[in-house]
C-alpha cells in the first residue's frame, strides 16, 4: 500500500527524468510519457478500489512517524481526483502527441514532456499530501511546471499573459507560506491531522482568521471572484493542450485544497456565510463575463470561473450532501473543461483562431466537430442527460435540504447562472456552428485533408472524441460516482477516519 | 416492460438515420415510422389493463443517491399521451418521406433529431420520476432547438431557435428547483407517490408549485411566454406539425394534468391555471384571426388551444379532467392534420399566404374535405371529437358543476371559454376559406397535383378526428380512468356525442351561430383588429431582457476585467484585509484572545543590534517606494534583503542568513543585467492616489501578518514538533538538526523543492533557446496572423480593448485577436 501511495508522485518524476534524457528521440519520449501516465491511472484505480468504502490509508514517508516526518494520505476524495486527473492528463497528452506528429506545432520544444510530467507529479502530490508544508511543495511543483508551460511557444501575447499568471501565482504562494508559518506559530505542527487536533484547543477567533486566510490563498488559485481576473487573461492565450489541462486541473487542485483545509482543519469554524457570498459573486460575475466575449476560449475561461462558484456554493452548505455535490461537480467539470478546450483546439485547425467574428458554419465544415462540441456544451450548461445535470441536481438538492434565505439566494444565483451559461454556450453554437461557412474555412479543410499530417490529425480527433466519451461515461456512471462522493463527503465532515489513519495512537 | 427498449429503439434509429438518408434519400423516413408505430402497438396491447387501473411499470436505476432514476409508469393519462405522441409521430414520419426531396440540405440530421425527439417525448409522458421527466423534457427542448434551426443559414431561424430554447429551457430551471422542493417536501421523487399522498403542510409547497407551473407555462406557450411558438414556425412544416402542435407543446399541459389530481386544490394552483389559460385562449384566438400566413394562423390557434388545454387540465374537477383527456387527443389530431394540409399546399403551390391562394378547393377536393373536417373539429362542430370535448368543457364550468371554485370565478371562466370558442370558430372558418375558397381578387396558380400518399397523412388524421368524435364512448374509459381520483359527486361525466338537450348543447349552438356571424362579418372584424392599439408585445419583453442582460454583463465585465496586473494584486490584498484581516480586528476589539502585553516579559529587542537592522529595513522599504528610477530601487531592495539576512543571523540561524545573502546577491546581479535593457525610470508606476492606496494596502497587509504572528505565537497551544527531532537525531545518524530535517525527516519536501528548481532551470533554458530559434523563424517570414494577434493583445491604451469584449453588445471592440496557435508559424 505504501508503495501504491507513492507511485502517483514518484513515477511521473522518473518519467520526467527519462523523457528529459530522451529529448532527442521524440517517438521514444512520447511512448515514455504515455506509459508513465498509464501507470498512474492503473495505480489510481487500485487506490480508488481500496478506498471507495471510506477507508483512509496513510503512509509515512521515510518511516518517521507523524507528525515528525511527512505523511501521504489517500482517502476516497484523493483517490477519485487522482483517477480523474490522470485520465484527463493522459488524454490531453495523446492529443498533444497527435498535434506534434501532425507537424502543426513545430514551436513546441522537447521539454514539453518532462515539464508536463512534473506538473502531473505536482498535482498528484497535492492530492496525496497529508502535511501542510508538503502540500505547499506539491503546489509549487505544479505551479512552477505551469509557469514553464504557459510560456511555451511564446508570442508577445503569451509572455504578457504568463506575466500576469506567474505574478499572481507567486503572490498566492507567498500568502500560502505565510499561512503555514501562522499555523506553525499557533499549533507547533504542520501535519494536517495533527493540526486538526491541536487547533481544537486554539482560540476560536484566531482559528477563524486562519480559515479565512486559507480561503483567500486557495481562492486566488481557484479563481474565485474577485480574485479571478488573472484567469481569463492568461488561460485562453496558451496553446491548446496547456489551456486544456490548466482549465481542467489547476483551479480544481485549489478547490481540492479548499475542501481539505476547510473540512479537516477548520470544520469547527463556520465561514459558510462568507463562502456563500463568494459563491454568489463568483457564479454571477463569471458568467456575465462569458456572455460578452467574442473568443470561444475566453468564453470557456469565464464560464470556468463562474462554475467554480457552483463548487463554492456546495462547500458553503457545509453538509454531506453539499460536499458530495461539490465532488460530483469537480469530476464533471474537470472532464468537460478539458474536452471543450481540446475542441477549441480542433476549431483552430480550420481558422487559426477561436474568435466568433470569423467562424461560421462549422457543422458543415466538420459535422463530427459539431457533435464533439455540442455534447460537452450541453453538459457545461447543466442540461440533461449529461454529467453537468447530475452535478447541478446534487448541488441544488443539497441547497434545498439545507434551506435558509441566504442559501435560497445562492440557489437563485445558481439558476440565473445556469440560464446565462445556456445563453453563452448557444450563442457560440448559433454563431460559429450554424450559418454558411466562410470560404477560407472550406479551403483550410481541403488543405488539411490533402496534408501529409493525416495520422496526427486523426489522433487529435480521436483523443477529443475519447474525451467526449469520458464525459458521457461520467454521466452514465453517475450512480456509483455519487455513491463514492457521499462516502468521501461523510469522511471529510467526520474527519476522524483521516486523523486516526495518520496518528494511530493519537498525537504524541 | 418493453418501454425502455422502445426508447432505446428510437435512439438507435436516430443514430442510423443520417446514414440511411444518405443511401436511400427521404424514403428512409419510412423506417423512422418503425419505433413510434411499434410503441403504439405495444401500448394498445397493454391498454385494457392500463384502463382498468393497472399501470405498466418498470425502473432503471441511474443515480439512486439523488433520487434520479428512470422509473416508467404508463397509466391512463400516459396512455393517451403515448397514443398521441407515437401515433401522430408515425403518421408524420410517413408524410416526411414525401415532403422532403432527395439531396436537400441536412435531411439526415433532421430525420435523426426528429426521431430523437419522438423518443424524448415518449419519455416525458411515460416516466414516473420528476428528474427523469426533467431529463426528457429538456431533451425535447434541445431537439426542438435543433429542429427550429434546421435551416441554419437563415438568421431568422437561428434567432427563433435560440429564443425558443432560452424561453423553454430557461423556465425549465426554476421548474427543476420546483421539482427538488416538491421532492424534498414530499420525501419522494416518484410522481405517482407524490400525487397519491400530496404533502400539504409545508409552506414551501405553493412555491414549488408556482415554479413548476412557470416551466409548464413556458413549454406550453402560455401568455405571456407564448412568443416563441409563432417564431418557431420557421421550422419545416412537418416539424411544426409534430413538435409545435401535436407533441412538445403538450408537455406543459401534460405536466399540469399529471399533477392536478394531487395539487389542484393547493393555492394558488387553480387561480394561476385558470387565469393564464383563459388569457392565452383569448389572446391566441384574437391574434389567429388576423394572420395572413396559414401557418401562423394555425400557430396562434395552437396558442389559443393550449390555453384551453391548460385550463381543463389544471381545473381539477372530474368533468374538466374528462374533457382534458379528450381535448389533448382532439387537438393533437386536428391540429396536425391542419398543419400537414398547409404543408401540402406550401409544397405544391409554393405559398401559404391567404392573399395568394385561390381555387384550391376545386383542384384538391380530397385535401379540402379533410381540412374542412379537421377545422370542424377545431371549431367544435358535431360530430367531430372537438365538439364532444367542447361540450364537456362547457359542462365543466357551468354554474353548480364546478366544484371547488367560487361561482363568480366559474362564471367568468365560462364566459371566457365561450368567447374564445367563438373566436376559434371564426378563425377555423377563416382557415378553410383562406386555404381553399375561390377568391375573386386572387388569380389562380398552376401547380402539380400532390400524390395520394402525400395527402394520405392529413386525410387519415382528419378521419381519426371524425371517428373518435362519432365513437367518443370508446375514449370514455380512458378519460374515466384518469379522472377517477377527482370527486365527481356521485355523477361522473362521460364523453359522448349526445347528452340530450343540455345547457351545454345550447351554448354550443350559440358559439356556432355567433362564430358564423363573425366569419361573415370578417371585413368588419379586420377593421376592428386594425383599429385596436397594439398591446405591448411579450416578445419585446424577451428582447428587452436579453439586451439588458448583455448590456449589464458588458458594463460589469468592462469595469472589472481591467487587464492591469497592479489592480489584480491590489484586489487580492484587499480581499486579504477584508476577510482574515477584518476578523483579526474583531478578535482584537472583542478581546477574545489575550493580547500578550508588557507584563509577561515583554522586550523591545534582545540586543540593540536588532533595532539597527530593523531601522535599516524600514528605511530602505520606504525609500524604495519613493524611488522613481529603476536602478536605485533595485539597490534599495537588495539592501533590505541583506537587512533581513542580518535578522536571521541575529536570531541564530547562520545557515539561513548565508543562503539568503547568496540569493540576494545573485538576484541583484541578474537584475542589473536585465535593467540594462529597460528604461531608467518606471513608466507604469501609479502616482497620486493610486500610489497612496497601494502603499496603504501593502502596509496594512504587512501589519495584519505581523499582528497575526504576534498573537498566534503567544496563543500556541502545544510544544512545537521540532522539539521531537533532537531526541531522534542519533537515530537519523547526524548532529546538525537543520541538515537532518532537510535531508531526512522532511526529505520529501527538499526533494520537491529540488524538482521545482530543476523545472525552473529547464523552463528558463528552453525559453531562452527557443526564443533564439523562434526569432530566426520570425525573421524568415512568420505567420502574419500570429503577429497580428500578438500585437492586438498588446494594446495597453483602452483596458477593455485588450480583453476581447464583444463589440456587438455595445461599443468598444476588441482586437485582442487571439494569438494564433504558435504552432502555425
Amino acid at each position: 500500500m505504501n508503495l501504491l501511495i507513492a507511485v502517483p508522485f514518484v513515477v511521473p518524476l522518473l518519467g520526467a527524468a527519462a523523457t528529459l534524457l530522451l529529448r532527442r528521440a521524440p517517438r521514444a519520449q512520447q511512448v515514455a510519457s504515455a506509459v508513465t501516465l498509464a501507470v498512474v491511472i492503473a495505480d489510481s484505480t487500485l487506490l480508488l478500489a481500496a478506498t471507495a468504502d471510506g477507508t483512509v490509508v496513510a503512509s509515512q514517508a521515510g518511516g518517521w512517524a507523524a507528525p515528525l516526518g511527512i505523511t501521504l494520505v489517500v482517502d476516497p476524495l484523493a483517490a477519485l481526483l487522482l483517477l480523474v486527473s490522470s485520465v484527463v492528463l493522459l488524454i490531453v497528452l495523446l492529443y498533444a502527441i497527435g498535434q506534434d506528429i501532425s507537424g502543426l506545432s513545430r514551436a513546441v520544444p522537447q521539454v514539453f514532456h518532462p515539464i508536463y510530467l512534473v506538473l502531473t507529479a505536482g498535482v498528484c502530490l497535492s492530492f496525496l499530501s497529508g502535511d501542510l508544508f508538503n502540500l505547499f511543495v506539491g503546489f509549487e511543483i505544479m505551479l512552477t511546471a505551469s509557469y514553464a508551460l504557459i510560456t511555451q511557444a511564446p508570442t508577445r501575447a503569451r509572455v504578457r499573459a504568463s506575466m500576469i499568471y506567474t505574478v499572481v501565482g507567486l503572490t498566492s504562494s507567498i500568502f500560502f507560506l505565510t499561512g503555514i508559518a501562522l499555523v506553525y506559530a499557533l499549533t507547533g505542527t504542520v501535519n494536517l491531522a495533527d493540526v486538526a487536533e491541536k487547533l481544537g484547543a486554539a482560540p476560536a477567533g484566531l482559528r477563524m482568521v486562519l480559515a479565512l486566510l486559507f480561503l483567500v490563498v486557495f481562492g486566488i488559485k481557484a479563481a474565485i471572484v474577485p480574485m479571478h481576473f488573472w484567469l481569463p487573461d492568461s488561460y485562453p492565450v496558451a496553446i491548446t493542450r496547456i489551456s486544456a489541462i490548466f482549465a481542467a486541473l489547476l483551479t480544481k487542485v485549489a478547490v481540492y485544497a479548499i475542501i481539505r483545509t476547510q473540512t479537516l482543519l477548520f470544520g469547527r469554524d463556520d465561514v459558510s456565510t462568507v463562502m456563500m457570498w463568494i459563491a454568489i459573486a463568483t457564479m454571477v460575475i463569471g458568467i456575465l463575463g462569458a456572455l460578452v466575449q467574442d473568443d470561444i476560449n475566453r468564453i470557456m475561461s469565464f464560464a470556468l470561473v463562474s462554475h467554480i462558484g457552483f463548487m463554492v456554493f456546495g462547500l458553503a452548505l457545509n453538509s454531506v450532501a453539499g460536499i458530495a455535490g461539490v465532488l460530483v461537480y469537480l469530476v464533471h467539470h474537470i472532464v468537460v473543461q478539458a474536452t471543450l478546450f481540446l475542441v477549441n483546439g480542433l476549431i483552430r485547425q480550420y481558422v487559426g483562431h477561436t474568435s466568433l467574428r470569423s467562424i461560421r458554419g462549422l457543422t458543415v465544415v466538420s459535422p463530427l466537430l459539431a457533435i464533439f462540441f455540442f455534447l460537452p456544451a450541453l453538459s457545461l450548461a447543466g442540461l440533461p442527460p449529461m454529467s453537468g445535470f447530475v452535478a447541478k441536481v446534487a448541488l441544488f438538492q443539497a441547497g434545498v435540504q439545507a434551506g435558509g434565505w441566504l442559501i435560497y439566494l445562492g440557489l437563485t444565483a445558481g439558476v440565473l447562472t445556469s440560464l446565462f451559461t445556456l445563453m453563452a454556450i448557444f450563442r457560440v453554437w448559433a454563431r460559429a456552428f450554424w450559418g454558411t461557412p466562410l470560404p477560407d474555412m472550406l479551403e483550410a479543410r481541403a488543405e488539411l485533408r490533402r496534408g501529409p499530417d493525416f495520422v496526427g490529425r486523426r489522433l487529435m480527433a480521436a483523443t477529443t472524441g475519447t474525451m467526449v466519451g469520458v464525459g458521457l461515461l461520467v454521466a452514465a456512471a453517475a450512480g456509483p460516482l455519487t455513491d463514492i462522493a457521499f462516502t468521501a463527503a461523510r469522511d471529510l465532515l467526520d474527519g476522524r477516519a483521516y486523523i486516526e489513519a495518520v496518528l494511530p495512537e493519537g498525537a504524541p | 416492460m418493453l418501454l425502455p427498449f422502445l426508447l432505446a429503439l428510437h435512439a438507435v434509429t436516430a443514430v442510423l438515420l443520417p446514414w440511411l438518408v444518405r443511401v436511400a434519400g427521404p424514403r428512409a423516413f419510412l423506417l423512422a415510422c418503425l419505433p413510434p408505430a411499434a410503441t403504439v402497438v405495444w401500448v394498445l396491447s397493454r391498454a385494457p389493463e392500463i384502463v382498468a387501473g393497472r399501470p405498466a411499470t418498470s425502473s432503471i436505476a441511474w443515480v439512486p443517491a439523488l433520487g434520479i432514476d428512470l422509473d416508467f409508469r404508463v397509466d391512463a393519462l400516459a396512455l393517451a399521451m403515448v397514443l398521441l405522441v407515437s401515433g401522430v409521430g408515425a403518421v408524420i414520419f410517413g408524410y416526411c418521406a414525401r415532403y422532403f426531396h432527395t439531396g436537400e440540405r441536412g435531411i439526415g440530421r433532421l430525420a435523426a433529431v426528429l426521431v430523437l425527439f419522438a423518443g424524448a417525448m415518449l419519455g416525458v409522458v411515460s416516466t414516473d420520476n420528476l428528474f427523469a421527466l426533467f431529463v426528457f423534457w429538456e431533451l425535447t427542448s434541445i431537439t426542438s432547438f435543433l429542429l427550429i434551426g434546421n435551416d441554419d443559414r437563415k438568421e431568422q431561424a437561428r434567432r427563433a431557435a435560440t429564443q425558443a430554447l432560452i424561453t423553454t429551457a430557461g423556465f425549465g430551471l426554476p421548474m427543476l428547483v420546483g421539482f427538488i422542493l416538491l421532492g424534498e417536501i414530499g420525501g419522494s421523487y416518484r410522481i405517482s407517490e407524490l400525487v397519491a399522498a400530496p404533502p400539504t403542510a409545508s409552506p414551501w409547497l405553493p412555491v414549488a408549485l408556482v415554479l413548476i407551473l412557470a416551466g409548464a407555462f413556458a413549454k406550453s406557450a402560455q401568455v405571456p411566454l407564448h412568443y416563441w411558438l409563432p417564431g418557431a414556425m420557421v421550422a419545416p412544416t412537418p416539424v411544426s406539425a409534430y413538435l409545435h402542435a401535436a407533441a412538445m407543446v403538450k408537455g406543459g399541459v401534460y405536466l399540469i394534468a399529471r399533477l392536478a389530481p394531487g395539487f389542484a386544490d393547493v393555492d394558488p394552483w387553480r387561480a394561476l391555471v385558470l387565469t393564464f389559460g383563459l388569457a392565452t385562449m383569448l389572446i391566441g384566438g384574437w391574434r389567429a384571426l388576423r394572420q395572413d400566413d396559414l401557418k401562423l394562423l394555425l400557430a396562434y390557434g395552437t396558442v389559443s388551444q393550449l390555453g384551453f388545454l391548460t385550463l381543463l387540465a389544471g381545473a381539477g374537477t372530474q368533468v374538466a379532467a374528462v374533457a382534458a383527456i379528450g381535448a389533448l387527443l382532439a387537438h393533437g389530431f386536428f391540429k396536425s392534420a391542419l398543419f400537414l394540409t398547409v404543408g401540402v399546399i406550401d409544397h405544391q403551390a409554393g405559398t401559404r399566404s391567404i392573399g395568394a391562394l385561390s381555387g384550391l378547393g376545386r383542384r384538391m377536393p380530397v385535401l379540402a374535405a379533410a381540412a374542412a373536417l379537421a377545422a370542424a373539429s377545431m371549431a367544435g362542430v358535431p360530430p367531430m371529437l372537438g365538439f364532444v370535448v367542447k361540450e364537456a368543457a362547457l359542462e365543466a364550468f357551468l354554474p353548480g358543476h364546478a366544484a371547488g371554485m367560487p361561482p363568480g370565478a366559474a362564471a367568468a371562466v365560462l364566459t371566457g371559454v365561450l368567447l374564445a370558442s367563438i373566436l376559434t370558430f371564426a378563425y377555423s372558418a377563416r382557415f378553410v376559406w383562406g386555404a381553399f375558397a375561390d377568391k375573386a381578387a386572387v388569380s389562380e396558380r398552376r401547380f402539380p397535383h400532390p400524390s395520394a400518399a402525400f395527402v394520405a397523412a392529413p386525410v387519415s388524421l382528419a378521419a381519426v378526428s371524425l371517428a373518435t368524435g362519432a365513437l367518443a364512448f370508446l375514449l370514455d374509459p380512458l378519460a374515466q380512468s384518469y379522472a377517477a381520483p377527482f370527486d365527481a359527486g356521485g355523477q361522473p361525466y362521460h364523453l359522448a356525442l349526445w347528452h340530450g338537450p343540455t345547457p351545454a348543447l345550447g351554448l354550443s349552438a350559440l358559439v356556432i351561430a355567433v362564430g358564423v356571424l363573425l366569419f361573415y362579418r370578417r371585413e368588419g372584424v379586420a377593421r376592428i383588429q386594425r383599429a385596436m392599439p397594439r398591446w405591448p408585445d411579450a416578445e419585446t419583453g424577451y428582447h428587452l431582457f436579453v439586451h439588458a442582460t448583455y448590456a449589464f454583463a458588458l458594463g460589469v465585465t468592462r469595469r472589472l476585467q481591467s487587464g492591469s496586473l497592479p489592480v489584480y494584486l491590489g484586489v487580492i490584498l484587499a480581499m486579504l484585509l477584508a476577510l482574515p484581516g477584518a476578523r483579526l480586528v474583531v478578535v482584537l476589539v472583542t478581546g477574545d484572545v489575550a493580547a500578550p502585553g508588557a507584563g509577561e516579559g515583554f522586550r523591545v529587542w534582545n540586543s540593540p543590534l536588532e533595532g539597527v537592522v530593523a531601522l535599516l529595513i524600514v528605511v530602505t522599504a520606504v525609500a524604495t517606494v519613493r524611488e522613481h528610477r529603476r536602478f536605485p530601487a533595485l539597490i534599495l531592495i537588495s539592501a533590505m534583503g541583506f537587512g533581513i539576512a542580518g535578522l536571521f543571523a541575529l536570531y541564530g540561524a547562520p545557515d539561513l542568513a548565508l543562503t539568503l545573502v547568496l540569493v540576494e546577491t545573485l538576484t541583484t546581479v541578474i537584475l542589473v543585467f536585465v535593467l540594462r535593457r529597460l528604461p531608467a525610470t518606471f513608466g507604469t508606476r501609479p502616482n497620486g492616489w493610486g500610489k497612496r492606496l497601494t502603499v496603504l494596502l501593502c502596509a496594512a497587509t504587512g501589519t495584519f501578518i505581523a499582528v497575526s504572528l504576534w498573537l498566534m505565537t503567544a496563543a500556541r497551544t502545544d510544544a512545537p514538533v521540532s522539539l521531537g527531532y533532537a531526541p531522534r537525531a542519533h537515530e537519523a545518524g547526524g548532529d546538525n538538526l537543520v541538515n537532518l530535517i532537510l535531508a531526512d525527516f522532511r526529505a520529501l519536501d527538499t526533494f520537491g523543492e529540488v524538482v521545482v528548481l530543476a523545472t525552473a532551470a529547464i523552463a528558463v533554458a528552453s525559453l531562452v533557446l527557443l526564443n533564439r530559434r523562434a526569432r530566426v523563424v520570425e525573421e524568415s517570414g512568420a505567420d502574419p496572423l500570429e503577429e497580428e494577434g500578438a500585437a492586438g493583445s498588446d494594446g495597453e491604451g483602452d483596458p477593455a480593448a485588450g480583453n476581447g469584449l464583444a463589440a456587438g453588445a455595445g461599443g468598444t471592440g476588441a482586437d485582442s485577436g487571439p494569438a494564433g496557435e504558435g504552432d502555425r508559424s
